[in-house]
């Protein structure tokens, strides 16, 4: 080696080259930030998040305030003691009573939507009215209060013990499942999640092949590949993409956690808070893995217009695990969750809905991991041998039989 | 000490450089000339390593080259290229950095530079919002940026106006200093101003290389003789020498046998000389007899 010492100031000089792939995965990520095409997707897609668990909220199972019409003092209480009933039956749900002076008036105040059912006293009971339908969770609740209270009633008139009258009675429930009844919501938030990745991974992939055959077009190629060994401008893209990648689902996710906390939905969360950290590793491991066939299809481009045949496989790639997800039947599912880069998608998507054993999980992990190694050499293989060629655009045939 | 030792290439089985050795001596302006498609990009591709050899090695200080040295070298290709969408200082520090040199180092030498071609109030502008001549300018700077410990130029001079020919040689001649500088060039004329040694390529092999000196001393002695007054055919009947031609009172003749003093004695003895000049082969006539 020679001793020669540059004339740039003693220690200014890193000989290192193994740290260029910093430089540029610096320059990745702050050009991208500063592009407003950028901010904008993402604040759309930060929107987009809240709008969901929003509207999800809205539709699905939010707490009611039942307001029950009534014409006697023993009618509202009730509706007042079936308030807790309503409350375990649906989290968060009230029941309340409202007096009226008749029971033509509890009819029309139903009728016009004023209160949410009326309970009155009928021969030998209640009758419980509602106008088109009662709420089954209101009905069943005061339909339980008004016989239970009944026969008490009774059975303290004809001196019987209470006790004894209720020993035996006695039923708890005890859920084998308990998340179960959340299933709903749970794979509207696996299929939210989906469509985020799939744009996600679509966005940061479509930005390394456009950086790529940018640097091509513009023919900086071949000063940067002076200064650096391709491979270090190719570890620089996949690491500053990754980056920004992952930088941008943990806020989509921690958006939509604090939405879902904002809202009241902390069932919900408690269900999918765990396998949120699994959506955001698998996808990791998935971008990484495809993140090398985005930077070839920069290569083989020669113009920023070549790129939409150049990333058509990776697309396809990325859209095949989305439509499996969405349609595919259980055991397909279950293959095709260890499969790399698919299993990005499928794997976290059938860990929220549960019951997944260890052993594919860990599979699925494994694979990935070792795709993500292999597709990433093979790739820098082609990369060096078809980014100098910027004449044209290459076919991925073409570029296999390439040599250096 | 840049050492280009036995450089082949070919592209689908055809040999576009062929056995190419020189040497890039620290101090010397080196120029490389040659036709269209002699191979010169072709070999200042493979001595920064951007192209592979098909055989054949660089060599610096008499050993291997290697990435960490190449990182240090000062590259500006034939087809120029910068981020168009980036800003100028951003630009050159980055590509700095990307050498090797520290943030900081970068910020100061990219200013520095900027400040010596008057753009140091347009740090902040994009690159393809200068003019031409501007960029070709940042594009100079790129290969500086990162005081390169040689730098390898191909063409540098192409689409510079006769004043900024100028400017560039002098700026080269200042960075250079005690380092190894190829430049290739098809403007003959500056080559022979500027160079110290060349290097002349043609179909991929050197027909020729040294010192621009000793490449035009290659040629016959050639004199002008003027006579004063008197006509000059009568020197047609001299031995010893070859006239190449006679117009007038004046003589172009090459030494072939006699010393150049002999040949003046002579003449000076039958009639009196105006003038008695040595002519230097310009180095266009070399080019054209060397690549015939």
């Amino acid at each position: 080696m020679s001793t020669h010492t540059p004339t740039g100031r003693p220690g200014a000089v890193t000989d290192d080259v193994r740290g260029a792939w910093r430089v540029v995965a610096e320059r990745e990520i702050t050009t991208r930030v500063r592009e407003k095409s950028y901010l904008y997707s993402a604040l759309v897609m930060v929107v987009g998040v809240i709008a969901t668990v929003v509207l999800t909220s809205v539709l699905g199972g939010r707490p009611t305030d039942y307001t029950v019409a009534v014409t006697d003092g023993a009618a509202a209480s009730v509706v007042s003691a079936s308030s807790d009933a309503v409350d375990r039956a649906d989290d968060g749900s009230s029941a309340a009573p409202r007096q009226f002076g008749s029971v033509e008036a509890a009819e029309a105040a139903v009728r016009d939507g004023d209160v949410d059912a009326a309970l009155v006293p009928k021969d030998g009971g209640y009758e419980v009215i509602g106008d088109s339908e009662v709420d089954s969770t209101l009905s069943s609740a005061l339909t339980t209060v008004a016989s239970a209270s009944a026969l008490l009633n009774n059975a303290e008139e004809q001196g019987v013990d209470l006790d004894e009258l209720q020993s035996g009675s006695q039923v708890t429930q005890r859920l084998l499942d308990p998340d179960s009844d959340d299933a709903g919501a749970r794979s509207a938030v696996a299929f939210v999640f989906l469509i985020l990745f799939y744009v996600t991974a679509v966005t940061f992939g479509m930005s390394i092949a456009q950086s790529v055959v940018q640097e091509k077009e513009s023919r900086i190629v071949e000063i940067l590949a002076a200064a650096v060994p391709i491979r270090a401008m190719l570890w620089g893209k996949i690491a500053g993409n990754t980056v920004l990648a992952f930088a941008q689902i943990l806020v989509l996710a921690a958006v939509g956690v604090a939405s879902l906390a904002a809202v009241g939905e902390t069932s919900l969360l408690s269900a999918v808070g765990p396998s949120i950290a699994w959506y955001i590793l698998f996808f990791v491991l998935g971008f990484v893995a495809l993140a090398g066939l985005w930077a070839v299809a920069g290569s083989l481009a020669s113009r920023t217009e070549d790129l939409g045949s150049t990333t058509m496989p990776g697309q396809v790639l990325l859209f095949a695990p989305y439509l499996v997800a969405v349609v595919a039947g259980e055991t397909v599912k279950t293959v095709v969750s260890m499969v790399p880069v698919v299993s990005a998608m499928v794997m976290p998507s059938r860990l929220a809905e549960g019951g997944v054993p260890v052993w594919q999980l860990v599979v699925a992990l494994a694979v990935d991991v070792v795709a993500a190694v292999l597709i990433v050499r093979f790739a820098s293989r082609i990369y060096e041998r078809t980014l100098m060629r910027t004449e044209r655009r290459i076919g991925f045939g073409e570029a296999l039989r390439l040599s250096d | 000490m840049l050492d280009i030792a036995a450089l082949s290439r070919s592209y689908d089985g055809v040999l576009v450089v062929d056995d190419v050795s020189f040497q890039v001596v620290p101090g010397r302006l080196t120029g490389f000339v040659g036709a269209n498609g002699a191979g010169k990009t072709t070999t200042m591709r493979m001595i920064l390593g951007v192209l592979a050899p098909t055989s054949g090695e660089v060599r610096w200080d008499g050993q291997p080259i290697t990435a960490t040295r190449r990182r240090r070298f000062g590259y500006m290709p034939e087809e120029r290229g910068l981020y168009p969408r980036m800003k100028i200082r951003d630009q050159l520090v980055f590509l700095a950095r990307l050498h090797g040199i520290s943030r900081e180092d970068a910020t100061t030498r990219a200013m520095e530079l900027l400040e010596h071609f008057d753009l140091a109030d347009r740090a902040g502008d994009l690159l393809d919002s200068l003019s031409l001549g501007n960029q070709q300018r940042v594009q100079i700077a790129a290969a500086l940026v990162h005081r390169p410990d040689a730098l390898v130029l191909d063409e540098p001079f192409s689409g510079l106006d006769p004043v900024a020919v100028d400017a560039m040689a002098a700026l080269l001649a200042a960075e250079a200093g005690d380092k190894p500088l190829l430049f290739s060039s098809h403007q003959l004329d500056l080559v022979e101003r500027l160079c110290d040694d060349l290097v002349i390529l043609s179909q991929g092999k050197v027909v020729a290389a040294g010192a621009v000196d000793e490449l035009r001393g290659r040629g016959p002695d050639r004199y002008r003789i003027r006579l004063d007054g008197a006509d000059a055919a009568w020197i047609r009947d001299l031995r010893g020498i070859e006239v190449r031609d006679v117009d007038g009172s004046t003589a172009l003749v090459d030494l072939a046998g006699v010393t150049a003093s002999e040949l003046l004695s002579t003449v000076v003895a039958r009639e009196p000389v105006a003038e008695f000049t040595p002519v230097r082969q310009p180095l266009s006539a070399i080019f054209r007899e060397v690549i015939r």
